[in-house]
């Protein structure tokens, strides 16, 4: 009996403002505000509500049958608290149905891992907190950033205590078997890797609205019947996307809602065929076969490797320098420092700083905020320079221990507490 | 003024309210201290309505109707052809009559277009950008027109700026027998290597043999003409650019490193890639200093790329593009200035640096190092001397008073008024006019 498993990620990065030169030593204060507000109430608009609407409609009518699961970066949920409590609470409100799972990432979505696994286990179990805190369930499921994954990766997760992980179906790593069934890593002893057919996934998430692909216009009958075509040769079909699409990268007028609307029906017009979160799939199907990935993957670009984000120098010296400051950092103890040291982090700002151009390069200006990628790293290496000068210069604010501890606690989860819709 | 005052007539291409470079305001100033000793008329390109200046006859192109060459007045802005209307008018004082000029063939351009102005109909210079499109059409138009409307003004002396008005002042000389002048503020050599040797240096190399008489704005370039042109020096005038007075001032810088400054195009001519390198030898040795560099070029994506590859990005800034007031207030913060061109003509960031009381790290390639006699100078390949020269600024107060004192006292012999009075020299030493 075949399963769908529908993924969907959830995230916006906090964007950094044109910080120039002469603002260094001047303004403390990174973020383009509001750049940052109006980007996440136009997602809000577009997608998140009427999408989480969607969703919820579908789960109700299709009793319990319809499942789902997401991945919310701590950034995003931050985002949310301060801009949209309603599209937060409607998050709560797919949680409540019982039909929604919500899987483990870091934090800040970042590249931590490959660059200090210390801060990775601690943006980890920050996001886990957060996830527990607004949907009540603990993550068991683990995806990276962008899907970054390889064995070592994949060994490190299980010693964390997860049971299944994420990642992209890769072709070359593949080798001719099908993404359609559950893998081991390389490497580990008890947990699952679930591999994105990206073939499927991304007939939706990028070709849906092409009109010069043969397949336009995409229905729902259509593309169920390509997905009963693998009963009989596969055991779980993973669909792994941005959240995004519904709405935003295909709009409404593409006819992505009513597409979404008429999906699950004719995929369960098959009677083998139902929809499980990665949790459930895990405990219902064996291993088939190993899973060997010694260099790093993802889900980005043609390359489907880590080239969108540390394929140039200007990325390389970005990223290296900002974890170069971990130790100093963290031994502030101040909450505010290591939040923002955080944000700087998220992968997104070295997404901007890519020079591969041809058909990716379009994607990556797609998603940026800045001129060029040259701007995207200026503004981010001013904004560190100032930065690095404040952590350099950190002295512990001289308040009473038990007034300081409270200010901790606060700026770590800084939550606007959400208001439940009579 | 008892002495007959020459009637000059002036060839330019860059001029203010638009900035390219130095050598829209060089000629700019220039020009205004000229004005004292002489009747100058000045024919560029572009005019603006709402921008004139006193004592000085400044003639747009995009005014004049290529055929009849009357005087065409824009009351807005000239974009905006609907509100375009022309007062037939005479150019200035000295304008003759225009039968001298009807037998002249029409000239035909892509660069010349029709302006509507009620029952008539105009043609006038028209060109977007100085150096975009097809900029040998440009400069051979501005040539023939430029011709043509001096044969209807009055003038002792046809002194051109530079390659782009080059085509103009030869044709003007052929037509009229007047002397020809030739300032030289920048050269193809000087910009694009020794190696460059095509339309615009041989534009060069023909309109400098053709004058009568060479103002480089340097000895430094002085010497170009003479080693890469093969021009003799007999006829080479060096006058050295002046400096506008500005009210220079500390500003307060809000982090603790020191800053080592650049103003300038990125571009091979400057040297920019040698700054980079003398930062990354300066870093090795102490990380509390800032590079910056101020302005934009071809190559700013490298510089970026390079000085994340060396890893000096938190010590590195590219601002991009700054406006006069924000180089100001660069200058302002600035510990040293470092000028490491490759060929530079004059290098007028140089003084503008001394004027702000920073001391000037600078190479012997330069017409500035001529002037600023106290300066620390390097050959501009020369790294570590340059790299010894700014860490020594930034340690020893001695030092740093020293050459400051120094550029002060230089700065007293650089005004554009003793730049004119030069120039005078030169049309009397070479008895351009009647006095």
């Amino acid at each position: 009996m075949p399963s769908i498993c529908f993924y969907f990620q959830v995230h916006q990065p906090f964007r950094i403002k044109n910080y120039s030169f002469f603002d260094i030593g001047n303004d403390h204060f990174y973020e383009d505000d509001e750049k940052n507000r109006v980007v996440l109430n136009k997602v809000s608009e577009k997608c998140y509500l009427k999408t989480n609407q969607k969703m919820l409609s579908l789960i109700r009518k299709h009793k319990g049958k319809f499942r789902i699961s997401y991945s919310l970066s701590g950034t995003v949920i931050e985002q949310l608290e301060i801009y949209r409590p309603d599209v937060l609470q409607s998050f709560v409100d797919l949680a409540e149905t019982g039909c929604v799972e919500f899987l483990a990432e870091t934090y800040y979505h970042s590249l931590s891992y490959i660059y200090s696994k210390e801060e990775f286990t601690r943006q980890v179990k920050m996001h886990a907190e957060k996830i527990q805190k607004y949907f009540k369930q603990k993550p068991k499921v683990f995806r990276n950033t962008e899907l970054i994954f390889n064995n070592e990766l994949a060994s490190f997760i299980e010693k964390m205590g997860y049971k299944g992980i994420l990642c992209e179906g890769v072709d070359r790593i593949l080798n001719g078997r099908s993404p359609n069934h559950v893998y081991q890593p390389k490497g580990t002893s008890k947990i699952k890797a679930l591999l994105k057919n990206y073939r499927l996934s991304d007939d939706i998430a990028f070709r849906f609205s092409d009109v010069n692909w043969t397949e336009f216009p995409l229905t729902a009958d259509k593309y169920a019947s390509w997905v009963h075509k693998i009963a009989g040769n596969g055991e779980v079909l993973n669909l792994f996307m941005d959240y995004e699409t519904f709405g935003e990268h295909q709009w409404e007028s593409t006819g992505i809602f009513d597409f979404l609307e008429h999906l699950p029906a004719e995929i369960m017009k098959h009677k083998d065929f139902n929809f499980l979160t990665p949790s459930e799939v895990i405990d219902k199907y064996p291993v088939r076969d190993t899973y060997d990935v010694k260099d790093f993957t993802s889900w980005a670009d043609a390359e489907r490797d880590l080239s969108a984000w540390l394929s140039n120098s200007m990325e390389q010296e970005a990223i290296q320098r900002i974890y170069s400051l971990e130790e100093k950092v963290l031994a502030t103890g101040d909450a505010d420092m290591i939040s923002t040291w955080g944000k700087f982090q998220t992968s997104d700002h070295f997404y901007y700083m890519c020079t591969k151009f041809w058909s990716d390069g379009d994607v990556h200006k797609y998603f940026s905020p800045y001129d060029s990628p040259y701007d995207a790293y200026i503004y981010y290496m001013n904004a560190f320079s100032d930065f690095e000068a404040s952590i350099n210069d950190f002295k512990p604010k001289k308040v009473p221990a038990k007034k300081n501890s409270k200010k901790l606690v606060a700026a770590i989860e800084p939550v606007a507490p959400v208001k439940r819709k009579k | 003024m008892s002495k007959n005052e020459p009637k000059i007539l002036m060839l330019g291409w860059e001029f203010p309210p638009v900035i390219n470079g130095g050598l829209g305001v060089a000629c700019h100033d220039l020009c205004i201290a000229l004005s004292k000793h002489a009747k100058v008329t000045m024919v560029i390109p572009k005019t603006y309505p709402e921008f004139t200046i006193e004592n000085l006859n400044l003639i747009g192109l995009n005014t004049i109707d290529a055929r009849t060459l009357r005087n065409i007045s824009y009351r807005n802005d000239y974009k905006n052809l609907e509100e375009v209307h022309y007062v037939p008018s005479r150019l200035n004082p000295y304008y003759s009559d225009h039968h001298a000029v009807e037998h002249l063939p029409e000239i035909k351009s892509k660069y010349l277009t029709p302006v509507e102005m009620g029952d008539e109909t105009a043609e006038v210079f028209t060109i977007d950008d100085l150096y975009g499109g097809d900029v040998i059409e440009k400069v051979t138009v501005f040539g023939k027109l430029t011709a043509k409307l001096a044969l209807t003004l009055d003038f002792d002396i046809i002194h051109a700026h530079d390659w782009m008005t080059m085509a103009a002042g030869m044709e003007i000389k052929a037509r009229t027998g007047k002397p020809l002048v030739m300032h030289i503020h920048s050269l193809e050599v000087d910009r694009g290597g020794e190696a460059s040797k095509g339309w615009v240096y041989q534009m060069e190399k023909k309109g400098m043999e053709y004058a009568d008489v060479l103002m480089p704005v340097s000895n430094f370039t002085a010497n170009v003409i003479h080693q890469h042109y093969g021009i003799g020096k007999h006829k080479i005038f060096p006058v050295h650019n002046g400096i506008r007075p500005v009210k220079a001032y500390k500003g307060k810088k809000r982090f603790k490193e020191k800053v080592v400054l650049f103003v300038g195009r990125l571009t091979r001519q400057k040297g920019p890639e040698f700054f980079l390198e003398i930062a990354s030898r300066v870093l090795e040795v102490r990380q509390d200093v800032r590079f910056v560099m101020a302005g934009t070029g071809d190559a700013f994506h490298r510089l970026l790329e390079k000085s994340s590859y060396k890893h000096i990005g938190n010590r590195f800034h590219l601002t991009g593009f700054l406006n006069l007031e924000k180089v100001h207030e660069m200058l302002s913060i600035a510990d040293v200035y470092c000028m490491p061109s490759v060929s530079e003509p004059f290098g007028l960031s140089a003084v503008e640096a001394a004027q702000f009381g920073v001391p000037v790290v600078l190479s012997k390639q330069s017409g500035a190092a001529e002037v600023m006699k106290g300066s620390l100078t390097f050959d501009f390949w020369d790294i570590n001397r340059a790299s010894e020269y700014i860490i020594r600024l930034l340690d020893d107060d001695v030092l740093r008073d020293k050459v400051v004192a120094d550029a002060n006292k230089d700065l007293e012999s650089i005004s554009w008024d003793l730049s004119a009075d030069k120039v005078m020299d030169g049309y009397r030493k070479y008895k351009l006019y009647m006095e």
